[in-house]
């Protein structure tokens, strides 16, 4: 009785543990099964999704200490390069479109971020917040080309061209996995950013930019390549939900969003490798559940995401890596 | 987090994700309907019509023994009037409750988002509020129908009616979004053709609450009627200013749509001689019994009168159910041919019918006039009658116009 006790007070830990020196592998583990865990498959991808959201934005908040308030920008420009260049130009490649959306979110990102680098704290999460409405109001009159507030619509998605082989991606199983492949290298790649130098550099600003510069390194620099990786990361997921929703919203671009991936962060655990996954599941799960029950779900995660903030600030991941020393 | 706390958490997640597999294991028997509409924020008063005119429409006909001997089952969802949420609620609906039919959607975006998923899903899709694109290239689908009148139909109604009657100089104060463009641009066209002036446009911010700086230039300008395009909260708030500045002694003020939800709201001291549509106003109980069979049942179920936009989920419930029982069976493709086999129905006011190449409904409107307070026969007798406008397909854009050769 007692040793079955210890042993599961033992399993927790060492999965926790587990779980956080091999980030990649456990990625690929939980996601691939994950469609079957949860109610339905395209709740699985929903959570993919914004999942990669917000681990591109906590390499900036998280890793960097940078607070984004705007990060809807890159999100949105992901989604609607991706998607006009389905709907409106009629690309009829899927690696193009994608392309399209990517190349447009770090264009962004690099735009934006030179300017909004220049300022530190409440400064500079402010002026990510101005960029960012600065482009849903744009989104919103260039209406021949976004759709305006009635939204881009008509995206329709190429089968995916590998060599050798197409896949129709018309179902909801083939394009989770489709989504689950690309956030996987993308995983994969922020690993290996933050296990380079330059991803030690990050957090070395993070904890004291005044020292980071004395030990003679370009911060500047190191800040506006974290800004535009994040922006990357961000656009990589707003394209991939324009493909799954085939419709981009104008609130893509719209401050809300970029208070989501705030509290998705948070909720998960800031500064965590899988907070942000975490924090999206809890989100998203919650939220479609409990909408079901009640009209007043917000109240409900509201109270939930408050709570962590108040007494368990490093949030679901964090908590759990902090008490079980991993 | 203790470890205990831990356990729990995980477990009542594990149980909240689980439930559904528990709830569908007991619906067998019936058809499904998926119903998403913005149940909460600012349309939620219109959204519980439809939900109410939805449910009485599934109660009347699981009354009678249903469809194909099975009973209808309607799962509402809220969509929180965001066209991804709205998206996401229709792929939940499909994909994990098997819905076989998607009702529902208000405001034109998120109605167009819901298109989308069905569209990809081969579901039937029947839209419950106005939009111009749904039934147009390249929105429509080969399974979307529209229910509901849209910007072009209402704008030209009111437009002539109100160039006949009221006046042929006109202003027009609009939301600047789709909708308030649209219906900008359809009275503009009216006005034209009548022959008459507009002496001026004003666009404002939609979800403004203050227009006072606009209403000097209006009254200056001296309009006959002022065509008012400003939904929502907007309407009311534009109404008590305009009224408190003088502006319904000095001209007639008309606007695309008249919802007795917001009637109601406002109240007869701002809506009254305000002139406006409606698909549908209770008060049809009088002369119309397919009108007096639905307001009793709704007014039985929930006790005040039935609004309008609740009518259009009413009458798309029955038409599911028709096409289900034409086609012998619920295979979205069937019904939808079955339908358009069979254009001609009549559930709540009379004689209606689908438009072969855009799955358009035709159907009566009604301009109406806010009654003065005076005149009320009780709180709910909130407009008058002016006229019945007859269903016509030349009120909307033709076939060529919508892209359809």
């Amino acid at each position: 009785m007692k040793s079955a006790l210890d042993q599961r007070n033992r399993a927790a830990p060492v999965l926790t543990r587990w779980i956080a020196r091999r980030p990649v592998v456990a990625f690929v583990v939980v996601f691939a099964v994950f469609p079957f865990v949860v109610p339905y498959k395209a709740l699985a991808t929903q959570v993919l999704i914004y999942g990669l959201f917000a681990l591109g934005f906590n390499l900036l908040y998280g890793y960097t200490g940078l607070l984004s308030f705007g990060h809807a920008a890159y999100w949105g420009l992901g989604a609607y390069g991706t998607g006009i260049a389905l709907a409106k130009l009629k690309v009829g490649s899927l690696w193009l479109a994608l392309g399209a959306g990517l190349g447009l979110a770090v264009l962004g990102g690099a735009v934006i971020g030179f300017f909004c680098l220049r300022r530190r704290g409440i400064y500079f999460a402010m002026l990510t917040l101005a960029f960012a409405q600065l482009l849903y109001f744009v989104g919103f009159h260039l209406a021949d080309w976004t759709g305006g507030d009635d939204g881009l619509r008509g995206i329709d998605v190429p089968p995916l061209r590998l060599p050798g082989i197409t896949i129709p991606l018309d179902t909801s199983l083939a394009f989770y996995y489709f989504a689950f492949g690309l956030v996987a290298l993308a995983v994969a790649a922020l690993k290996r950013i933050l296990d380079s130098p330059f991803g030690a550099v990050l957090q070395a600003i993070r904890e004291n930019s005044g020292r980071a510069a004395a030990c003679g390194y370009d911060i500047g620099r190191v800040k506006h390549l974290s800004f535009v990786f994040s922006a990357l990361f961000a656009g990589l997921a707003g394209a991939l939900d324009a493909l799954r929703l085939n419709v981009v919203p104008i609130e893509s671009l719209y401050w809300t969003t970029s208070g989501q991936v705030v509290i998705m962060t948070l909720l998960g655990g800031a500064g965590t490798f899988f907070g942000p996954f975490v924090g999206a599941a809890t989100f998203l799960v919650l939220e479609d559940r409990l909408a079901i029950f009640t009209e007043s779900w917000p109240l409900v995660i509201g109270a939930i995401f408050m709570a962590f903030v108040l007494f368990l600030p490093k949030g679901i991941w964090g908590t759990l890596l902090a008490r079980f020393g991993a | 987090m203790h470890r205990r706390t831990f356990l729990a958490t995980t477990a009542s997640g594990v149980a909240v994700a689980a439930f559904p597999a528990v709830l569908r294991a007991q619906g067998a028997d019936t058809i499904k309907i998926g119903f998403p509409g913005p149940l909460t924020g600012p349309f939620g008063a219109l959204a519980k019509d439809q939900q109410q005119g939805a449910i009485v429409a599934m109660e009347e006909i699981n009354a009678k023994g249903g469809v194909l001997g099975k009973k209808l089952e309607i799962l509402f969802r809220d969509d929180q009037l965001k066209p991804a949420v709205g998206a996401q609620r229709t792929k939940e609906l499909i994909e994990n409750e098997q819905c076989e039919f998607v009702v529902g959607g208000l405001a034109a975006h998120v109605q167009m988002a819901i298109n989308e998923q069905t569209k990809k899903a081969k579901k039937l899709f029947i839209s419950v509020s106005q939009s111009d694109e749904i039934s147009a290239k390249p929105d429509l689908g080969p399974l979307t129908f529209h229910e509901a009148l849209n910007p072009t139909i209402t704008g030209r109604a009111v437009g002539s009616w109100v160039a006949e009657n009221l006046g042929r100089k006109w202003w027009i104060i609009y939301a600047d979004y789709a909708w308030g463009k649209q219906n900008h641009a359809v009275f503009g066209e009216v006005l034209k053709k009548h022959g008459g002036t507009l002496l001026g446009s004003t666009p404002y911010p939609l979800g403004s609450a203050e227009f006072s700086a606009h209403l000097p230039k209006i009254v200056a300008a001296k309009p006959e009627v002022l065509i008012t395009v400003t939904p929502g909260a907007d309407n009311i708030a534009f109404l008590k200013q305009a009224i408190s500045f003088g502006l319904k002694k000095e001209m007639k003020i008309a606007q695309p749509l008249h919802w007795l939800p917001q009637l109601k709201e406002g109240g007869p001291d701002l809506y009254a001689d305000i002139y406006a549509s409606t698909n549908f106003f209770w008060e049809l109980e009088d002369t119309i019994p397919e009108a007096k069979n639905y307001v009793g049942l709704y007014r039985k179920k929930f006790n005040t009168p039935a609004g309008d936009y609740g009518a259009y989920a009413y009458s798309a419930i029955h038409e599911v159910a028709r096409g289900v029982t034409l086609a012998k069976t619920v295979n979205s493709d069937a019904v939808a041919a079955a339908l358009i086999a069979n254009p001609v129905y009549n559930h709540y006011k009379g004689k209606q019918w689908w438009r072969a190449c855009d799955h358009k409904a035709f159907q009566d409107l009604w301009i109406v006039k806010g009654r003065e307070r005076s005149k009320m026969k009780g709180e709910w007798d909130l407009v008058e009658i002016v006229k019945r406008i007859p269903g016509n397909q030349e009120l909307d854009r033709t076939c060529a116009e919508k892209g359809f050769a």
